[in-house]
């Protein structure tokens, strides 16, 4: 069994000895299925076909869910098609692992880097190392051929560096010189954006770019257009498993794009009533918290939020948000102050004493905070009402109702979850753990809503069904704070703004009187 | 690893190896002498070595085994048996590693293919064991609980001139300290020991490489329970010349404390073998000397080697950065 692992068997390498002409057709999926029989009723990918040419850019677009990662995957060996056909260089073949796909000729940059954090650069690509004596090191070879490949694409990188030490965006160029080792014909970059900055994003297309005029064919996997009307030649879309159409980038408009994307959808407009205010919900006096270092990050914070309006915070991040929203959940403890709720006092009350005073949150960290990931769907949307009737009666669960509750919940908030009592919320997306979450606190209406980032990373189809919930929550009476880096949400959400600068509340404005410039200014402390 | 906790573990492991020097001065004034002391020391440590290096390469792929303790009790027994048929001690060794590398093969297929939880898997062998011993005692000698077997079947030491003394020493003790060389060397200086260290940290990266991680674990495991099979049948057919049903007294588990003390690495996990097998040797060396037997008593000093181990553990081990996948399955879809 072990003779395998030894010796290696040599990579047949005629599928990349030949030179590429620019135009052919180098990698080739067609009528592609994936289904994940059980799971999903629906087919994941949904007859694909797809192309990839020598020189080109070819960009797949689509919003969360849409099958992107699952198309890439497919293609480079990491999941099983269901039926279909995968042809390299008109030749058909099975791709059955990434090895395979290697041998093709193919590699692929994940979204989640598969980096060991405890090895250098060198030593990881030297794992990629197959047809060699496993007795042998040949580490510092690798680290030579890195330096050359790095100078060849202006990938600043040192091969002796701890990947534990690097940031997001060197680690992704590790990434890209771990596929460009085994000098494939297609590179495939599964949304290569998401973690860099503006600078890095930048310098990355143009090392795309070089590798497309080697006559390499380079897919790039986004959800933004922008990147796409910058990098790519060629745009195929993608829409809930089925492909809506591949265009050449120099004749589509961003319009056209947008809707090939999200399908006949109108986004939220802020068609807003103007606000019924009622009593005071909550009132912040003079508050101080402390941060995690110990120094204050909230210094002497003050306001009121009243029924019927939303008020918004806006600021950049680690100006004492997180602290101000975990004091007022219960969270973490007040050094001074007071917080009063509907008149009672919840100054350093339990986030359960909080929670029964008629506060519902929406955390920041959904994923870590927002749920229990190895629970199940119904259970999840239980943390909050299952120890009150009808869920429980002395102290048992009336799993038959719960199971009702979660289920008209799913529908309500349009949740896209298999199953409620098999499917560990874990597996969700993101965007379905954000709907999970909302189902979860803002079921029935409560009084005052605590709302951190709740759109962050969601599609645009989701952030308007939010922005659309919130706005009839408020109408109902509901009192909303509402924080969040996007100036944008805040603007077209908020009645009243208040801009966090450096643990102090700069000041409050009216809606009708906020615009970007103003809010800009006041959240970098001008 | 970062130098700076190297360092720190190479200090404190310093500090130890000296209050046992210290410690056998303060003996030899007794009556007790060193070069005596270290041969007693070094026959505990054999198996205790064997086993943590192997879980050491073990866990550095991902898996742990707390069964040691099961490997040794079973390979201890089964080792005899096939000493006893095949009629030499050395042969008795080899099969019980043989038996070893079989258990450890059966646990990485569970906890690789099988997805089991290996703890458990660990724990029901450990439970497993201690019948399974008194079973196999009456299924093939017919008596309970006890088998004395021919002197000759018992690896002879050799001797070895060293400056304090000639050193008697079992050939086994020496493959031990060149198999955690060896060790040593296979994790950090080939590819093969890139993919163990790789299975465990990350293994989406070594899948993604095109290599099985399944596979590279097992080989782990099969290579750890090797390791631990011939520690187990070394300690009837190398040193106590007999078996008794609980011939093992907890050291697969000394083993697994010292491979945490070791945080993995083979060398430091030698040390840690070499400091709790000094603890016991030091426990019968107390408990035969004239002089001194008479003082502390019998069953204190027997207590020493897992007093010693809990000490240990309990001051040296604050933070062990161990592999982030450690005890977990790789499921890839």
């Amino acid at each position: 069994m072990y003779i395998a692992l030894i010796y290696a068997q040599p990579i047949q390498r005629w599928e990349m000895s030949s030179p590429t002409t620019r135009g052919e057709v180098l990698v080739e999926a067609r009528r592609v299925v994936k289904a994940f029989p059980g799971v999903w009723e629906h087919l994941i990918l949904d007859h694909i076909d797809f192309d990839v040419r020598a020189g080109e850019v070819h960009a797949l677009l689509g919003e969360n869910g849409a099958g992107k990662t699952v198309l890439a995957n497919i293609l480079s060996g990491f999941y099983t098609l269901s039926e279909g056909e995968i042809r390299v260089r008109g030749r058909p073949v099975k791709i059955k692992s990434p090895l395979d796909a290697i041998r093709y000729g193919i590699g692929m940059v994940h979204q989640e880097f598969t980096l060991v954090p405890s090895l250098t650069v060198a030593e990881n690509i030297a794992l990629s190392i197959r047809r060699r004596n496993i007795f042998s090191y040949p580490v510092r070879e690798v680290a030579t051929k890195v330096r050359e490949l790095s100078k060849r694409y202006g990938l600043r990188v040192d091969p002796d560096m701890l990947i534990s030490h690097m940031s997001l965006g060197e680690q992704q160029r590790v990434e890209i010189l771990k596929v460009l080792f085994w000098e494939p014909n297609v590179l495939i970059l599964d949304e290569p954006t998401s973690v860099l900055t503006l600078e890095e994003a930048n310098e990355l297309f143009k090392i795309l770019r070089r590798m497309a005029d080697e006559g390499k064919g380079v897919v790039f996997i986004t959800h933004r257009i922008e990147e796409i009307m910058r990098v790519a030649d060629r745009v195929t879309v993608l829409r809930l498993g089925k492909k809506v159409g591949t265009l050449n980038v120099a004749e589509a408009s961003r319009e056209q794009l947008l809707r090939m994307m999200i399908g006949e959808f109108e986004p939220f407009r802020a068609e807003r009533k103007p606000p019924r205010i009622g009593e005071p919900v909550l009132e912040i006096r003079d508050l101080h918290v402390c941060g995690d270092d110990g120094r204050e990050a909230v210094r002497g914070v003050s306001f009121t939020t009243h029924a019927g309006e939303i008020f918004g915070i806006a600021g950049v991040a680690g100006n004492g948000q997180r602290e101000l929203v975990e004091a007022i959940t219960g969270l973490r403890k007040a050094v001074r102050g007071r917080i009063i709720i509907l008149g009672q006092d919840a100054t350093n009350k339990s986030p359960r004493e909080v929670a029964e005073m008629g506060v519902r949150h929406i955390p920041e960290e959904r994923r870590r905070v927002g749920v229990a990931e190895a629970m199940c769907v119904a259970e999840n949307m239980m943390l909050r009402d299952y120890n009150i009737a009808p869920f429980s009666k002395k102290g048992v669960l009336d799993l038959r109702l719960i199971g009702e509750h979660s289920k008209a919940l799913i529908e309500r908030f349009k949740i896209l979850a298999p199953d409620i009592w098999n499917t560990e919320v874990r597996i969700l997306s993101g965007g379905n753990i954000q709907r999970l979450i909302l189902a979860r606190e803002l079921w029935r209406a409560p009084k005052l809503v605590i709302a951190f980032h709740p759109t962050y990373g969601l599609d645009l189809k989701a952030v308007s069904h939010t922005h659309d919930l919130f706005m009839q929550l408020r109408d109902k009476g509901s009192s909303i704070l509402l924080v969040s880096e996007d100036l944008e949400e805040i603007l077209t959400l908020s009645d009243r703004i208040g801009v966090m600068y450096d643990g102090r509340l700069v000041g409050v404005v009216e809606s009708e009187k906020a615009t970007t410039e103003v809010i800009g200014k006041m959240m970098t402390g001008m | 690893m970062k130098l700076g906790a190297l360092a720190h573990r190479l200090i404190w492991t310093a500090v130890g190896l000296g209050l046992l020097a210290l410690v056998s001065y303060e003996l030899s004034q007794a009556g007790i002498r060193p070069i005596k002391l270290l041969e007693t020391a070094l026959l505990p440590m054999t198996p205790l070595v064997l086993a943590a290096v192997g879980e050491c390469v073990n866990e550095r792929a991902g898996v742990i085994n707390i069964g040691i303790e099961g490997i040794f009790l079973i390979t201890a027994v089964l080792g005899v048996f096939w000493a006893e048929v095949l009629g030499s001690g050395l042969l008795g060794i080899l099969m019980g590693g043989l038996f070893g590398a079989i258990i450890g093969g059966i646990l990485g297929v569970i906890s690789t293919y099988g997805r089991a939880d290996q703890i458990i898997a660990g724990m029901g062998l450990n439970v497993m064991s201690l019948g399974l011993v008194q079973y196999l005692l009456m299924a093939i000698w017919a008596f309970p609980g006890i088998h004395v077997f021919p002197r000759e079947l018992v690896l002879p030491r050799i001797a070895l001139p060293t400056p304090i003394g000639v050193l008697r020493i079992s050939p086994m003790t020496i493959a031990a300290i060149i198999i955690t060389l060896l060790t040593a060397l296979l994790l950090y200086k080939t590819l093969l020991g890139l993919r163990i260290r790789a299975a465990g940290d990350k293994p989406e990266a070594v899948d993604v490489a095109g290599i099985n991680v399944n596979r590279v674990r097992i080989f782990a495991s099969v290579f750890a329970g090797f390791l631990a099979g011939l520690g187990g049948a070394f300690m009837p057919l190398a040193w106590f010349g007999g078996l008794v049903k609980e011939v093992s007294a907890g050291r697969g588990f000394i083993a697994l404390a010292a491979v945490v003390f070791a945080g993995l690495n083979p060398i430091l996990a030698l040390a840690a073998s070499f400091i709790f097998g000094f603890a016991e040797g030091l426990a019968f060396a107390i408990a035969v000397t004239p002089g001194v037997k008479e003082v502390i008593p019998f069953h204190f000093v027997q207590m020493t080697p897992y007093l010693v181990t809990v000490i240990i553990l309990a001051i040296f081990v604050t933070s062990r950065r161990f592999p982030r996948a450690l005890g977990k399955p790789y499921i890839r879809e």
